[in-house]
């Protein structure tokens, strides 16, 4: 060891801190050898001493007892109960759902404004219930979104509204006594149909955010929108790369209020 | 049979928090001793040292609830929060013990000089010598000489006092201890120490 290695650990090894056994008898090897490190150690070590005796002077003191029965009396008038848990916390979360469930609802928005201006495709949806670009009001919305049991939502379609003045084709050539006979026999299937055609499937009912059941009592709308294909991916569904720029078909579940609340995305069933 | 241990640091807060007094009085007696000495051999005022004392626990009623156990003791807390209280009255008012003259101190070389060091280091003279240099050192230099070797705190816990590097407090540890010596034995260093300039310490370190 050298007179500079030994300044370094001098002050360690008057103050009797652990440290390396070897290093330790190196730096007092060197201090016998040396005269001016053997004097810088007992500096070190004088000072340790007098720090030593100035803290072991000082140990016992407190403040004194007017301090306590000041701050006593503080704590008695203050009496303020401070919130154990940190709100900061919750109020982090609550601030990131309501932000992506408004990101949700504006983009739905922005694509449901989009199409609305495109006349509705005539033949895009046979037999369907929710055709693009027609709103459907249910009775139970909740029921759609509670039940993901089932393969099909249990919601039955009560009334169409805005729905587009056109006949479908198909019908055209059918007696209405044909007609009526089709309704009667859908109106017995009711509560246990499903609200999407027949030559469709659909995923089931994906809650958009954090439910307001309130909002939904008084029943709701669902309204069918195309999106991208990509949109599928942020409901953890799987994309098909090679149509990623295709779009794909959704109804959206509109509670009165006009918010989104649950989304499910359509798709025409590939004939055999 | 259950044994009933004292509660911890964490848990009278929390307690106290709540509103009881028991707890806060409990917490009190625990840890003022300690605040109180960090904040008197910072300052070397008692009456400074009880205002700190008195502000740290006040905030504690207050804002107690910023304590996070995860980030280390409330022992270390509360030493922080006395520090940053000790520095805020240094800056407002800039009191501290005003130092003697030097031909009242006692050279250290008499002191080495002296039969049975040990004996004369102890007295009450030496001590205050000693305290002199202490309170005469630069605040970033005095808080570690405080905290490492007065409070006896590890140089971890050092560091989660003053919010820094243990390889911080080592090095200023090193220095402090160099310029404690260069006061403590008026030299050539010394005088060039005395002047004020920090970086004088650097060559004799």
């Amino acid at each position: 060891m050298n007179c500079q290695k030994f300044e370094t650990v001098a002050g360690e090894l008057a103050r009797g801190r652990m440290m390396m056994a070897e290093l330790r008898e190196e730096a007092l090897a060197h201090s016998n050898d040396c005269a001016r490190c053997s004097s810088r150690l007992r500096d070190e070590e004088m000072l340790s001493r007098g720090l030593r005796s100035l803290g072991s002077q000082t140990s016992s003191l407190e403040a004194p007892p007017s301090i306590e029965a000041d701050l006593l009396n503080a704590f008695r008038q203050a009496k303020v109960v401070v919130p154990i848990v940190p709100v900061r916390e919750t109020r982090r979360y609550w601030v990131a759902a309501i932000a992506a469930l408004l990101l949700v609802v504006f983009g739905l928005l922005a694509a449901r404004t989009q199409f609305q201006g495109k006349p509705a495709p005539f033949e895009a949806v046979k037999n369907s219930a929710v055709p693009k670009n027609q709103t459907a009001t249910v009775d139970n919305p909740q029921a759609i979104i509670a039940d993901n049991s089932g393969s099909a939502p249990v919601a039955v379609k009560r009334e169409v509204v805005h729905q587009p003045k056109v006949t479908p084709r198909r019908n055209r050539n059918i007696s209405p006594d044909q007609l009526q006979a089709r309704a009667s026999s859908n109106r017995n299937k009711k509560d246990v149909e499903s609200n999407h055609a027949s030559n469709e499937v659909a995923t089931e009912f994906m809650p958009l955010g954090y439910m307001n059941a309130a909002a939904l009592q008084d029943g709701g709308q669902i309204v069918r929108v195309e999106l991208p294909r990509t949109t599928l991916a942020s409901f953890g569904l799987p994309v098909n790369m090679d149509r990623y720029n295709e779009k794909v078909k959704a109804d959206v579940l509109l509670g009165l209020d006009g918010m989104a609340h649950a989304i499910r995305f359509v798709q025409e069933k590939r004939l055999q | 049979m259950k044994l009933k241990t004292d509660p911890t640091d964490a848990e009278l807060l929390r307690a106290m928090l709540s509103g009881d007094e028991g707890s806060f009085v409990e917490l009190y007696r625990r840890r003022n001793g300690g605040v109180y000495r960090f904040a008197l051999q910072m300052c070397g005022s008692p009456q400074l040292a009880e205002d700190v004392t008195q502000d740290v626990f006040l905030f504690l009623m207050k804002d107690g609830q910023v304590f996070d156990p995860a980030r280390g003791s409330l022992s270390s807390f509360l030493l922080g929060v006395a520090r940053n209280y000790v520095l805020r009255k240094f800056r407002g008012e800039h009191s501290t013990v005003p130092l003697g003259d030097d031909e009242d101190e006692q050279p250290f070389d008499q002191i080495l000089d002296e039969p049975g060091p040990l004996d004369d280091l102890t007295r009450a003279e030496t001590i205050e010598n000693v305290r002199r240099a202490v309170l005469s050192l630069p605040e970033r230099y005095r808080e570690v000489v405080v905290l490492c070797e007065l409070q006896e705190l590890s140089y971890g816990e050092t560091a989660e006092v003053l919010g820094c590097a243990i390889g911080t407090v080592r090095s200023r540890l090193h220095r402090a201890r160099a310029l404690l010596l260069t006061k403590l034995r008026p030299t050539e260093e010394a005088e060039v120490a005395n002047a004020g300039s920090v970086e004088s310490a650097r060559c004799f370190a």
